[in-house]
């Protein structure tokens, strides 16, 4: 043993006899102190662990969805994944992750790469800048049609996330995708059909052909969405406008003179029926008539001929007074020249197709 | 208790020395001693490494990447000047080859190499084909998805060979247009094209208004004529229904016809007839008998 060893240990032995109460309250005092330390380092980490548990507790709103992702991965497939509006629990970060995504019913891009340089602003006050000799194609959008012209188009593309999950973690700007989707399927389309099918012709099948391509797109691309709908503005280049105008003039003045000409022909058609129905109806009326004529006439024979037979001459001295006396009764002038005392005829001269008098002319200078 | 809980604090230590978490949007790559660990980890889950500095983890995003190349000029296979724009949805396919490609694993970085790749691509595929592979009313003429995808094949092909760790998801054209130049000889092509439209619609609707009156009115001749031819019939048959009814005049014809004479005396005369007499035709000739109308006698 050392001699620092050993004079410790003297030391020692010397409090040992020197102050026994005094060590027993000091031990006891740490010891206290110890133990209200720990008791209180053991609430603090009980209170941490509620409260790390207790921050699990999460809620969703009405206008979005939850995943949660437990170590990175989903927790559930497909809908099942998807927590609804409420009150939720989930082990904290980073056991679990929640992700919230926002869900509104409908959601809307638009492609204005076939169109024009524009503002909102300018278009609303109709205050756009005038259209140059050229587009630059820097700036100005438009679109190549099939018989390479030129037209311009901007397309409203209405669409719902059918799958947040894909939409969510399978893109880094989903809604980018589905823009590129829609700008393509203004060019696609457009390169099929001829200028004037897109603004006059098939304007509704165009809008559906572009409808179909940015949902074949979409579907392709699997991002999870259902396209609702797609409105399409197409107009000609504004520098030929007036020709445009002039074309869609010169289309309703021909659609106007072939719907008259349609009208005229149906009022044709009527008439001509009409007029035949006439003279076919006439036809039957006088072929009745005259067969009752001649029915009467045979029926009028057999009453008369016994008489005729009678008296064949006195019969048809009765007969011709009776037409006569019906003659003179119809006729509108009956003239009666009587004899002369001379026993000479009276004479009556009539003046056949006068020629109409010549209009007295008009003195000259007048 | 204070075991347990000091416990629980030491696993969660352990844990997160000792293990790391890909989420579902990433992609990671384990790097020993700075040499990347094959294959990369694409999986979401939690998995096992060695604490730095023995291991290191990188994560990236792997959900696709949109990207669009600047407008470039391109000449066709006819000789049309074209300025083609091109969309390309792009992810990173394979971490470990990818980031020691670009430094810190940048996105930005890798999308300046793809935008050289894209607009070669580019080049080479408008070069082959002419104005009409790209716009046709001909669906079967009309090339674009396969000018798409032979641009998305010559790229990934690029990507592949180089070792990049990158995939296209898809390529699509953005924008085609003339240069600026072109469009004012458009515009005067078409502006001449619809003039002629215009002298066309106006001549064809003329013609085409003709036509349909001229039908109708040769319709209408056809259905009066077919009704005379109608009404001939009709009364046709109507006297041939009234000859079975002359055998009845044949048992005197005199008076038949003498009947018959006087019918048409009477229907002769209207009101617009002026009838003329003297005293010798009967009714009238009974005014010779009196005496006012007789010669006095000197």
């Amino acid at each position: 043993m050392s001699d620092h060893e050993h004079s410790h240990h003297g030391h020692a032995h010397d409090h040992e006899h020197a102050a026994p109460e005094v060590q027993d309250a000091g031990t006891q005092a740490l010891a206290e102190a110890l133990r209200s330390s720990f008791f209180i380092v053991k609430i603090v980490m009980l209170l941490m662990v509620v409260a790390f548990f207790g921050s699990g507790f999460f809620t969703v709103g009405a206008s979005e969805r939850a995943v949660i992702l437990r170590f990175g991965k989903p927790v559930g497939e497909g809908d099942k994944a998807l927590l609804g509006p409420g009150w939720h629990w989930s082990f904290p970060y980073p056991i679990d992750e929640i992700v919230r995504i926002p869900i509104t019913a409908q959601q809307s891009v638009q492609s204005t790469v076939g169109w024009y340089f524009t503002t909102q602003a300018q278009e609303l006050s109709g205050e756009e800048l005038p259209a140059g000799g050229t587009l630059n194609p820097a700036i100005d959008g438009y679109l190549i049609t099939a018989d390479h012209d030129i037209v311009h188009s901007r397309a409203t593309l209405y669409y719902h996330v059918a799958d947040p999950i894909a939409y969510t973690f399978n893109f880094s700007n989903a809604e980018l995708t589905v823009q590129n989707a829609l700008n393509n399927a203004l060019l696609y389309t457009a390169a099929r059909f001829t200028a004037d099918d897109i603004l006059l012709n098939r304007q509704t099948e165009f809008k559906e052909a572009v409808q179909k391509r940015a949902t074949d797109l979409t579907d392709q691309e699997s991002l999870g969405i259902v396209v609702d709908q797609c409105e399409v503005q197409s107009i000609p280049p504004r520098q030929l406008a007036a020709v445009f105008a002039q074309v869609l003039e010169t289309r309703e003045q021909s659609a106007s003179a072939i719907s008259h000409a349609q009208s005229q022909a149906t009022n044709a058609w009527l008439n001509a029926e009409a007029r035949a129905n006439t003279l076919t109806n006439q036809a039957a009326v006088d072929s009745a008539n005259y067969v009752s004529f001649v029915k009467a006439d045979a029926d009028h024979f057999n009453k008369l001929l016994p008489q005729y037979r009678t008296n064949a001459a006195l019969f048809a001295e009765q007969q011709i007074n009776l037409a006569m006396a019906e003659m003179l009764t119809n006729a509108g002038d009956k003239w009666f020249i009587p004899q002369h005392a001379d026993g000479k005829s009276g004479e009556l001269r009539l003046q056949l197709n006068p020629e109409p008098p010549e209009p007295p002319q008009a003195p000259a200078g007048q | 208790m204070t075991i347990i809980i000091g416990a629980i604090l030491v696993v969660i230590f352990l844990l997160l020395l000792f293990t790391f978490q890909v989420r579902v949007s990433e992609i990671a790559v384990v790097t020993t001693f700075g040499k990347p660990e094959q294959p990369s980890i694409d999986k979401p889950g939690l998995y096992f490494k060695w604490p730095w500095p023995i291991q290191h983890v990188y994560k990236f995003d792997k959900r696709i990447q949109n990207f669009e190349d600047r407008f470039s000029e391109s000449l066709t296979a006819d000789n049309n000047n074209l300025i083609v724009t091109a969309y390309v949805g792009w992810r990173i396919s394979d971490a470990a080859a990818f980031y020691p490609k670009f430094p810190g694993g940048s996105i930005a970085t890798a999308q300046q190499m793809l935008e050289n790749m894209v607009r070669a691509a580019k080049n080479a595929v408008v070069a082959s084909n002419s104005l009409s592979d790209f716009v046709n009313a001909d669906p079967s003429q009309l090339k674009f998805d396969e000018i798409e995808s032979n641009m998305m094949q010559l790229v990934q092909s690029d990507l592949d060979s180089n070792n990049y760790g990158m995939k296209l998801e898809f390529l699509g054209l953005k924008k085609i247009e003339f240069p600026e130049s072109v469009s004012q000889a458009v515009f005067d092509r078409m502006k001449a094209n619809r003039q002629k439209l215009i002298d066309s619609l106006s001549s064809q609707g003329a013609a085409q208004a003709l036509e349909i009156t001229s039908a109708a009115d040769s319709q209408a001749a056809k259905t009066i004529a077919n009704a005379n031819a109608e009404a001939i019939r009709i009364r046709a048959e109507g006297e041939a229904q009234a000859a079975l009814i002359l055998p009845t005049f044949e048992q005197n014809p005199q008076l038949a016809n003498f009947m018959f004479r006087i019918d048409a005396l009477k229907q002769s005369v209207n009101k617009n007839s002026t009838m003329i007499f003297d005293e010798r035709q009967p009714p009238f000739d009974l005014f010779q008998s009196l005496p006012t109308n007789s010669v006095p006698n000197p």
